[in-house]
């Protein structure tokens, strides 16, 4: 019987081995044909369908307006300035209250309940100098920003408008091995890269997905504007007659954007051509038709699943930085403080690619959140300037009321208009923050591509600043 | 320093660097790549050129082992005893034969570089005419258990994008039908369904006229210089010398593509037409991307806008709104064009 059973078993195994043959390469072709013969089939008998969609004239009409060779770029340049427009005036007003609130108020409360309940002062410096402050700053840049954009952008989404946008893109896109569904996940790194990152789940072909992850940190994220503005208004603007302060300093900072959408693109171009080159790659992009959006549900998952949860990540990684900050500042070795002693030992680098010991040490110990760069850089320039009378002591970081007073501690410092330009070239080219390295970690699955898309922009902006400086010195 | 000199220095380091760690180029990738050529490597080269050999039914001696494998024949005298003393293969005369453990070794290699040429054609973009070299360089590294996990992972493949039958697990092997395409009459029509990759000249050269295994041909004319086919609507004309690495099998009558070839890519807005089919030069995860949206024969699809640039354009198929790309386009052909009703 057993053997009857295993013959028999032998010989459908020989038959379906010599049949493999025959079925040849097209038979899943024939397979997926059939599924949709037999779809249709079921369709055509249970499906009715009642005239024409009543929005499809319209649908059309709006396409034709919007990827027409003479509207098409036009309205997308408009649309996309208008969003950044409302997101910077309006995130002024909720920016200031919460910085108000947390850093004015609430933690000057911090510190006096610390002195009345007799905490040691190194603790209270620690928990509230370091770690509080360090997260409230994170909050209170980053938050109403990303409040307002990404629902902006998601009410974009929702509409149908933003896949027209990759639609008239994906020419650019493709040159450079890329999917125009980049331009997506761009323009939402402006906003915040590990947002971007996670954005990048729309491009579903691999190689594509990995250089729009990779390149993403090309896009200035809503921590590092105020650093732009502020320094190109310091350095840049300060250049050009006071009646064309502003224009120039905006120029400069647009100037930034364009040179990031430039390496963008060159680093895209690059990384598709060596070391993704081989990586799987397929295309499409669906044009869902228009539709209202749907306001509340927008808002809410905008809020809840873009800005909260990025939001809590970068706190996360500010508090240990925030503790960071604090310690290197205020533990002594030989009656100088850890952060004058790295600053000393950075400065020969920093003063060769155009920056300073200063700004290096900030880079690294602010590699959780780039809001905090600027307050970080000022503390450390009073703290090794040993200026007296400005900020809050050393491991507070601090911002000034005025670009001016701002302008005087930097020059104090040392900081020349090579300094300036070197520091928004480098705030643009650096490592992305730990909150996006993680997230990039967590999207891609590898070690490998998080490293490539750690190191990779540091390293061109090390390299970068380098000539900037060494052209700058023999020219000037 | 001067700041010039700091500029020159630096600009020397990235040289130097670049000249280092160069993909495939740089000094380290260069003795990488001399440290694979071992032994191993020599003993499985000799062991697909004798298999190779025997399969076309021609016999192999010293010299043809030596002019593939480009080694100095002392060398050879040497490997061809190991080979005979482990027992891969027997000797009279002159002539070498593979035994049997010798011919299961071989094909255990040709399986590896099969399946592997099928991988990279299917999951990855690197080019056609890297296959052939990738795998070469694969086919040695690769173990028994990595080659079965690739085989499930790929589906069980039976041909490789040449149109070699992949050997199975355990060896074996169809017997194919296959003629030249110099063998065809004038009018008769054929598939493709396999293209030499060696040498790889050639088969460049075959790639880029848009030769590829699934490709219908007509013959047209054929004299000593010249050979012309029909071939997606166009008459391609190719020297006798490469029609030979062709290998073709007459269609029967009722599958012969009748009418225009004519593709996606050609349809304009407001246009739409039948799915006849997808070119078999569209693989892998491309093929079954259009597949999963629904670009199947027997589908209609509709030309609906072109983008600001024109390329890509937004097609309607079942129902939905896809852009696709040119390239991809032109990969779908499509019969009974209509305009907008």
């Amino acid at each position: 019987m057993s053997q009857n059973v295993q013959a028999k078993a032998e010989s459908i195994i020989t038959r379906a081995r010599g049949l493999r043959w025959q079925v040849g390469e097209a038979f899943h072709d024939r397979a997926i044909e059939a599924l949709y013969e037999e779809a249709t089939h079921i369709a055509g008998r249970s499906v009715t369908i009642s005239g024409e969609r009543p929005r499809f004239n319209f649908d059309r009409t709006l396409d034709r307006l919007l990827t027409s060779r003479w509207t098409g770029f036009p309205i997308m340049v408009l649309l996309l300035a208008a969003v950044f427009w409302i997101t910077i005036e309006l995130a002024n007003i909720p920016s200031k209250m919460i910085a108000g609130l947390l850093l004015d108020t609430v933690h000057p409360a911090l510190k006096e309940f610390g002195t009345w309940i007799q905490m040691p002062s190194w603790l209270s410096g620690l928990l509230f100098d370091g770690m509080y402050l360090a997260a409230a700053w994170v909050i209170s840049v980053m938050l109403p920003p990303m409040a307002i954009f990404f629902p902006m952008f998601t009410l974009l989404e929702d509409f149908g408008y933003l896949p027209r946008v990759a639609f008239n893109l994906d020419f650019l896109f493709r040159k450079a091995g890329a999917h125009g569904k980049q331009a997506l996940t761009m323009v939402m790194g402006y906003g915040c890269n590990a947002a971007g990152v996670v954005a990048a789940r729309i491009i579903d072909s691999p190689r594509e997905r990995l250089i729009a992850i990779i390149t993403n940190n090309f896009s200035i994220c809503n921590g590092r504007w105020p650093t732009q503005i502020l320094i190109a208004t310091i350095f840049i603007g300060a250049l050009a007659p006071p009646q064309l302060a502003g224009v120039v300093s905006a120029l400069a900072v647009v100037s930034v954007v364009l040179i990031g959408v430039f390496f963008m693109f060159m680093v895209s171009w690059g990384l598709s051509r060596t070391v993704l080159r081989g990586e799987g790659s397929t295309f499409s992009l669906e044009l869902p038709p228009y539709r209202p959006p749907r306001i509340l549900q927008t808002l809410y998952t905008s809020v809840i699943d873009r800005t909260l949860i990025v939001l809590w990540r970068a706190v996360v990684w500010a508090v240990p930085a925030g503790a960071l900050i604090w310690l290197v500042s205020n533990i002594h070795i030989g009656g100088r403080s850890i952060a004058e002693i790295v600053v000393g030992g950075l400065d020969p680098v920093g003063m060769l690619i155009g920056l300073n010991g200063v700004i290096l040490l900030a880079y690294i110990i602010a590699i959780p959140a780039n809001e905090i760069v600027i307050p970080t850089v000022l503390m450390l320039t009073v703290l090794v300037a040993k200026m007296t009378g400005v900020g809050g002591g050393s491991g507070v970081m601090f911002e000034l009321d005025s670009a001016e007073a701002t302008a005087s501690v930097l020059q104090a410092g040392g900081w020349t208009v090579l300094t300036g330009v070197n520091l928004m070239l480098f705030s643009l080219l650096h490592n992305p923050c730990s909150t996006t390295i993680y997230t990039i970690y967590k999207e891609t699955g590898s070690a490998k591509w998080t490293t490539v898309a750690t190191l990779l922009p540091v390293v061109l902006g090390l390299v970068v600043c380098f000539l900037v400086a060494q052209v700058w010195r023999m020219v000037g | 320093m001067t700041p010039g000199e700091m500029l020159i220095g630096g600009i020397g380091l990235l040289v130097a660097a670049a000249a280092l760690f160069w993909p495939d180029r740089g000094l380290l990738a260069r003795i990488r790549a001399a440290k694979l050529r071992t032994d191993q490597v020599r003993v499985e080269d000799a062991l697909k050129h004798l298999y190779d050999q025997e399969s076309k039914g021609l016999t192999c001696t010293l010299d043809s082992i030596a002019r593939e494998l480009g080694f100095p024949s002392k060398d050879d005298t040497s490997l061809v005893a190991r080979l005979e003393t482990i027992g891969l293969l027997t000797r009279q005369g002159n002539v070498f034969r593979l035994t049997p453990e010798g011919r299961s070794y071989a094909l255990r290699i040709i399986r590896v570089h099969r399946l592997w040429e099928r991988y990279l054609a299917d999951e990855t973009t690197v080019s056609e005419s890297d296959w052939h070299i990738e795998a070469e360089k694969q086919e040695h590294l690769i173990t028994a258990e990595e080659a079965a996990a690739l085989d499930r992972r790929l589906g069980h493949p039976a041909y490789d994008p040449h149109g070699d039958p992949i050997p199975s697990d355990s060896g074996e092997l169809p017997e194919v039908a296959w003629k030249t395409l110099t063998s065809l009459k004038e009018g008769e029509a054929a598939g493709i369904v396999h293209i030499e990759d060696e040498p790889p000249a050639h088969y460049a050269q075959l790639v880029a006229q848009g030769f590829y295994p699934g490709l219908q041909v007509r013959m047209i004319e054929q004299t000593s210089e010249r050979i012309t086919v029909e071939a997606n609507g166009n008459e391609i004309a190719l020297a006798p010398v490469l029609a030979a690495n062709l290998s073709v099998v007459p269609l029967p009558a009722g599958e012969q593509k009748a009418g225009s070839f004519r593709t996606l890519a050609s349809l304009r807005p407001g246009e739409r037409g039948v799915v006849s089919g997808i070119s078999p030069a569209c693989r892998g995860l491309q093929r079954r991307r259009l597949m999963d949206l629904g670009v199947v024969p027997g589908g209609v699809i509709e030309s609906e806008m072109n983008s600001v640039t024109g390329d890509p354009v937004a097609y309607s198929i079942r129902g939905a709104t896809i852009a696709l790309r040119r390239q991809q386009a032109e990969m779908v052909f499509i019969e009974e064009i209509e305009g907008r009703e």
